[in-house]
């Protein structure tokens, strides 16, 4: 099925990709940057407005945001808490945009894999690594029908997944009513774990006690080994390598013998299995359960930004991660304006500049490299004025050189 | 003759916005550029429309005695304000080159918190729909008719739901229809989205028709937007449930033509109507299941997913929509 055949990189096939590597951390904090700006400005203003034009208000509640992750022990450790199944969404978005596929659907695979987590645990009592499998299996299928129509059908899987996004949500809540012993306390939340099921809640090692809170479990260690797994599978196998031909040329990675309708389907498969446990892991983590929702969950979605923000490479995505996941812990304990909002606004600003923000690196580069010559040419020329001609030579080659190093940065 | 009667009028109002989402869309892919914002922008044009509606000019005597001419207003401030917002994307995939479904789905995640934002600090902390005036549903007085006079029936079907955005959006179909291929600036439109680069070569400004196209876009979907809230009923939210998604599969499954699109418009609004009622339609079979319903709401995403299938093979996008225009490419 999959080659996962380890293969040793020569030195001399270095991608362009590599190239873009420098500028991407720059280009990555330079969006968060301006996410942050614009998400305060918007702040300020609209703060202004309803306090009627009080400054100390919009600056005490930016502030506030900022700090109000390192009050408490449960707003801390909130951070790992909400940044374990971004991660794990974030790496199913990367991963399928490795191959070229953009998951949008991934909400939807979430959906499925937390309802289906919890159907084990509930109604088969199943312990907490078996309901995890089976987050694993239902979103899986659910990621792959979009691949089976971009292979097939040849259909933007944009299309397909958000479609299926919508039809995963209702039909999990059409089989949650049908499902009756799922929520025998209340009509449209399923029962709380720790009664139902208490070998079903991801273990925490006693920490949860220790510390005072309820928000610490053994998901942020599985993403982070999935993490490096992912990272692996891209980088060292046949497979991997496959799935980035893919993604950079379809047409010339089916010239050079690749299957490429095997490699999108496999790689929807993979990536809906990681949204799915990403579901599994929220909701078998014994703090929340399971609503009758009539609107996508936001989870997958926020998915997207860690993804692009760390250039769809696994080790980055668990850096954004945590960023995004410190973000969304600073804005859902806040009130008013300062709200879960901001966070979405911030996000939003994020992405909409990280979608350039290379572009606007090499350009930036370009620029200092051309004021750089600039300055060369000036510097050549009062040389050459001043400086005798046997000089001449030994110049040339220091300009080369300098020349060679402006190349290379 | 009642369930008919709503059936029919529910559809043709759940139908505009789609119809618009998808001719915006339209509009935009016809010019070379992905507008998967659409449903960010639906959001803005009904946010602003809404406002202008509630804060701005309800009160005011010009909508005591002409109410209609008010929702007009409030249909150029819609698609205004779309407009606008679709630069964004214009200026983020055209000048910058930018991934377009990336900035896009930016745009799709700013407009609702925006729009709650803005609504909290407008209107009150925790308000995030603005219920739109009464007097916005065209009654038949408008078109100097008696309620009196005519059968409940057809009372129900036309005038139950009737909002001015009905007519202008035929007006918009008939209007997009010989724009795009009776005129120049069709052509010249229709280019860029195949060839930029042959388009260039005759003297076509590739660069200025994707900003038109992409501003077109806009002012359509915010329209779409505005006629969303009215649609659900007469209320704006800061989430179109999916319209401006379903919008472009509208479009996709209208193969980027519109007639064609209208059909598709109809086809799946008439679904998802069917969806909506499933609970009080005696003649829906249950399957034995509880709020069945649900299953009748997947079925408009199920079909959508179907007929792509089938229609793939005829399926024509134009040629060069989500690429960069490089005039090096020649």
């Amino acid at each position: 099925m999959f080659n996962f055949k380890f293969f040793k990189k020569s030195t001399s096939t270095k991608q362009k990709g590599d190239k873009d590597k420098e500028y991407a951390f720059l280009s990555a904090v330079l969006s968060i940057l301006v996410g942050l700006l614009v998400a305060g400005l918007l702040l300020f203003v609209l703060e202004l407005a309803a306090a009627e034009s009080d400054f100390s208000k919009p600056l005490l509640g930016i502030q506030k945001y900022f700090t109000y992750s390192f009050t408490s022990s449960t707003t801390f450790t909130k951070i790992f808490y909400n940044a374990a199944p971004l991660m794990l969404t974030g790496l199913a978005v990367g991963f399928a945009f490795k191959a070229g596929l953009f998951n949008i659907g991934a909400t939807g695979q979430y959906t499925f894999g937390a309802f289906f987590a919890l159907v084990a645990a509930i109604l088969w009592q199943a312990p907490w690594w078996a309901a995890l499998l089976l987050s694993i299996v239902a979103g899986a299928i659910w990621g792959v029908i979009p691949g089976l129509f971009k292979a097939f059908f040849n259909i933007n899987e944009v299309i397909t997944s958000i479609m299926l996004n919508w039809a995963g949500l209702y039909l999990a809540n059409l089989l949650f009513y049908n499902l009756t012993k799922m929520h025998t306390v209340l009509p449209n939340r399923t029962d709380n774990l720790t009664f139902v099921n208490p070998k079903a809640i991801l273990p925490d090692f006693g920490l949860n006690e220790l510390f005072n809170t309820s928000y610490i479990n053994i998901g942020i260690i599985i993403a982070i080994v999935v993490a490096v797994l992912i990272y692996i599978v891209l980088e060292k196998t046949v497979f991997g390598y496959e799935i980035k031909a893919c993604g950079s040329n379809r047409n010339a990675s089916l010239y050079a013998g690749i299957k490429t309708k095997a490699t999108i389907i496999y790689t929807m498969l993979i990536s809906g299995g990681l949204a799915g446990l990403a579901g599994g892991i929220v909701y078998l983590a014994g703090t929340v359960e399971f609503t009758v929702e009539s609107n996508l969950l936001a989870m997958g979605f926020n998915g997207i930004p860690v993804a692009l923000l760390a250039y769809s490479n696994p080790l980055s995505i668990i850096a954004t991660s945590i960023f995004i996941g410190f973000l969304e812990s600073s804005g859902s304990g806040l009130q008013g304006l300062y709200s879960y909002e901001m966070t979405s606004v911030i996000l939003s600003v994020i992405i909409y500049f990280s979608a350039f923000a290379l572009i606007v690196g090499h350009f930036i580069k370009k620029i200092l490299k051309r004021k750089k010559d600039r300055e060369e040419a000036l510097l050549e020329d009062e040389e050459t004025i001043v400086e005798q001609e046997d000089e001449k030579d030994i110049e040339q080659t220091e300009d080369e050189q300098l020349n060679e190093k402006g190349v290379v940065k | 003759m009642d369930v008919f009667s709503i059936l029919v009028s529910k559809t043709i109002v759940y139908a505009i916005p789609l119809l618009l989402g998808a001719l915006a869309g339209m509009f935009s892919e016809r010019s070379g550029i992905i507008n998967i914002a659409l449903e960010g922008i639906m959001v803005f044009g009904s946010l602003f429309a809404a406002l202008f509606l509630t804060r701005g000019i309800m009160d005011s005597a010009l909508a005591e005695s002409h109410p209609q001419f008010v929702v007009f207003l409030a249909i150029l401030v819609a698609g205004l304000s779309g407009g606008v917002y679709s630069l964004l994307l214009g200026f983020a995939a055209i000048k910058l080159k930018a991934n377009q479904v990336i900035s896009g789905t930016a745009l799709n995640i700013f407009a609702p918190a925006f729009a709650i934002l803005l609504a909290y600090s407008v209107i009150s902390l925790g308000v995030s729909s603005i219920r739109l005036p009464r007097g916005i549903v065209m009654n038949p007085e408008v078109f100097g008719l008696e309620i009196a006079e005519m059968p409940r029936w057809l009372y129900t079907m036309v005038f139950s739901s009737l909002y001015l955005t009905t007519p202008i959006s035929i007006l918009i179909l008939i209007i997009s229809f010989i724009a795009l291929y009776k005129t120049k600036f069709g052509l010249r439109l229709r280019a860029c989205g195949e060839h930029p680069q042959a388009a260039d070569s005759v003297g076509i400004n590739v660069t200025r028709m994707r900003y038109i196209g992409v501003f077109i876009s806009g002012i359509l979907a915010g329209i779409g937007g505005l006629a969303f809230a009215m649609a659900n009923g007469s209320n704006h939210e800061p989430d179109v449930l999916g319209y401006g998604f379903l919008a472009l599969a509208v479009m996709i499954f209208g193969n980027w033509k519109p007639f064609k699109i209208l059909f598709g418009a109809l086809f799946f609004s008439l679904f998802k109507t069917i969806a909506v009622f499933a609970a009080t339609l005696s003649f829906l079979p249950s399957f034995g299941l509880e709020k069945v319903d649900y299953l009748y709401k997947t079925l408009p995403y199920i079909i959508t997913l179907v007929v792509l299938a089938f229609t793939s093979k005829k399926s024509r996008a134009p040629k060069a929509e989500g690429i960069p225009y490089d005039p090096g490419q020649r």
